[in-house]
């Protein structure tokens, strides 16, 4: 027989139990409802000066260096994080994961270029849920 | 050796086949059925002379004559030529005379012009133009004790010599001839006469002379009644009318004739069989030197052919593209050996998506008659086989070389962006991008449109509408900051 102190601890349990349960479905349907962040500049650039991007181009000299994928995103509704992922001709070469703030955040990654890597390249750039927002594709030449 | 010999044509005989056997006695009975269509004619002679000189240009070859080899193959060359037109007419007359038994079966009997058949045709012609005559056939027994007087002739027997022997007013028509074998010995003979008495009274003398001889001698006689014009025949003392020329055909062949006439067939059938042997030994011999031996030996790479594959399936990649057949038969054979003559089929209708092992034998392997397989290689072939489905992807330009100084290409679109292609579900699993063929950038130097052609491997993928497979780049040229 259970004595009446066991039976309110085993009611207490019950009761945060559900409570927890119905706190995360409460923050699930928060996540769900709450507005994604908006990809509204995404570009490709030989070097970014004040969070612009400069020589936005569809081709890149490997003597440049480097090169960068710089994407803005406005609104950020809370923080979150995207995806930059580097492919050549198919081959994934790089995933970056990248941190947004709200309310607004422009982030970038780049790659370092050797004489290999020439031949044509894409960015695919995904948010979280890996939904991919847009591809950028470019060329590395000599 | 004898051991050794005696091996070899064991190994020969065992691995004779029921169609080499077929081969031999088909074409045996051709050459067989040539020469029985044929003989008589200048066909033979001909095929003869050809055959030595191709026997000529062989040994010229073999020693190394090289004008003569010249000349003989220039001969040979012509040889189709030379047969039209010269067996022209033997050769239309064999196919306009001959019907389809006759070309395939029948042997035709020359007409054969014995003695016995002119004596017979002569007789009755005789009879017609009523000339009495009468003509002694000696068998066995000596006739010089019976006739007298004789004349000696030594002609051959013909029809015109007969008619004249026998003509009113020859001086030695009242006789009888003596005919012996195809001659006319003697004419002009008395001969004994017969002393029976109960003869019909219309019999003259040269019916008793006649009958007397037959009497007295094993002779057979040949009467003609110049009153009656009848033809009869005396044999052994008795005399007996005769109506027609087969008759008396008959009754003389019984008596001697047939024995010349069966030595003519018997001749004839020795002929024959001596043709179908010789046949026989010609083809065999010729059967034997294109196969025998199998001391040659050549490798062969011949390519896969993949059957009965499901329409749904495609061969994404095979282990090998071709086999190497280790093959052997006669010199002359394997000399002959054309690389379509040999194939290398795979039955694919048991395949399934994925990859597939099979193992070859030599069902799998087509050769020629007389060619064997001694060995291949790889006998294992991995087929990889994958579903056919469509994807549509995006397309980008594949740019290279330099843009001039100063400029950066800024942006590059292509029209369509997208296009559907169709190809193997594994491979299209790994492409995500449709790629141009390398587009140069040397010459740009201002905004502008070009087209290029798409870079696909069309082993392995294939716009599902044929014609996309160029598209139109747009590109913006931009000065450098």
């Amino acid at each position: 027989m259970l004595t009446k102190q066991s039976l309110i601890l085993v009611l207490f349990i019950l009761s945060l139990t559900l409570c927890f349960s119905l706190a995360i479905a409460k923050d699930n349907d928060t996540a769900s409802a709450m507005p994604s962040s908006v990809l509204v500049n995404a570009s490709t650039c030989e070097k970014i000066e004040m969070l612009a991007p400069v020589n936005q181009a569809a081709v890149f000299s490997v003597k440049k260096e480097q090169v960068f994928c710089l994407t803005t995103f406005n609104p950020v509704p809370q923080q979150t994080y995207v995806y930059h992922t580097w492919f050549r001709r198919d081959k994934l070469i790089k995933i970056k994961r990248l941190p947004l703030n709200p309310p607004r955040w422009t982030t970038f990654s780049s790659i370092q270029l050797r004489q290999a890597d020439k031949g044509p390249w894409f960015i695919e750039i995904n948010d979280r849920k890996g939904h991919l927002l847009k591809t950028l594709r470019f060329s590395l030449t000599e | 050796m004898i051991f050794f010999l005696t091996m070899m044509i064991d190994s020969y005989f065992s691995s004779l086949r029921w169609q080499d056997i077929a081969d031999i006695a088909l074409n045996s009975y051709i050459l067989f059925r040539l020469f029985v269509l044929f003989r008589g004619t200048n066909v033979l002679r001909i095929i003869t002379g050809m055959a030595i000189i191709w026997l000529m240009q062989w040994i010229a070859a073999a020693i190394g004559l090289i004008i003569t080899i010249w000349v003989l193959q220039a001969l040979t060359a012509v040889t189709a030529l030379i047969i039209i037109i010269v067996f022209r007419n033997e050769i239309r007359r064999v196919l306009q005379t001959k019907n389809i038994r006759a070309l395939l079966w029948d042997i035709p009997r020359p007409t054969v012009s014995t003695t016995v058949g002119i004596v017979a045709e002569t007789a009755f012609e005789l009879a017609q133009k009523r000339i009495g005559a009468l003509m002694i056939f000696p068998v066995r027994e000596d006739l010089s004790n019976a006739i007298h007087s004789g004349i000696a002739w030594d002609g051959l027997v013909s029809r015109e010599m007969l008619l004249n022997i026998f003509w009113k007013s020859a001086p030695v028509h009242d006789g009888a001839c003596v005919i012996h074998g195809k001659r006319v010995t003697q004419v002009g003979c008395i001969l004994p006469l017969s002393l029976q008495k109960k003869l019909p009274s219309h019999y003259g003398t040269r019916h008793r002379a006649a009958l007397g001889l037959s009497e007295q001698t094993d002779a057979l006689v040949v009467v003609i009644s110049e009153e009656r014009g009848a033809v009869l025949v005396a044999n052994h003392g008795t005399i007996s009318r005769i109506r027609n020329e087969t008759e008396l055909v008959r009754l003389m062949d019984k008596r001697g004739g047939l024995q010349k006439k069966s030595v003519f067939f018997k001749k004839e059938r020795w002929q024959l069989t001596l043709a179908a042997i010789v046949s026989v030994l010609l083809i065999t011999g010729i059967w034997f030197n294109f196969t025998g031996g199998l001391d040659t030996i050549k490798t062969i790479e011949a390519p896969i052919e993949y059957m009965d594959r499901n329409p749904e399936l495609e061969i994404l990649n095979t282990s090998v593209v071709a086999v190497k057949l280790q093959l052997s038969g006669s010199d002359t054979l394997i000399k002959a050996l054309q690389p379509d003559s040999v194939g290398v089929r795979l039955d694919l209708s048991e395949a399934l998506e994925g990859a597939n092992s099979f193992t070859l034998t030599e069902q799998n392997i087509k050769l020629p008659p007389g060619i064997v397989l001694k060995k291949m290689e790889p006998s294992v072939v991995e087929v990889m086989l994958d579903i056919i489905v469509t994807k549509e992807l995006p397309i980008q330009v594949d740019w290279v070389g330099q843009m001039p100084p100063g400029l950066i290409l800024k942006e590059a679109t292509t029209k369509p962006q997208k296009i559907r292609v169709k190809g193997g579900k594994q491979v299209l699993k790994s492409i995500l991008t449709l790629y141009t063929e390398q587009v140069s950038l040397n010459n740009i130097s201002k905004s502008g449109k070009l087209t290029a052609t798409l870079a696909i491997n069309p082993a392995l993928l294939a716009p599902v509408s044929p014609s996309e497979n160029k598209v139109t780049v747009i590109y913006t040229v931009a000065k450098r900051k």
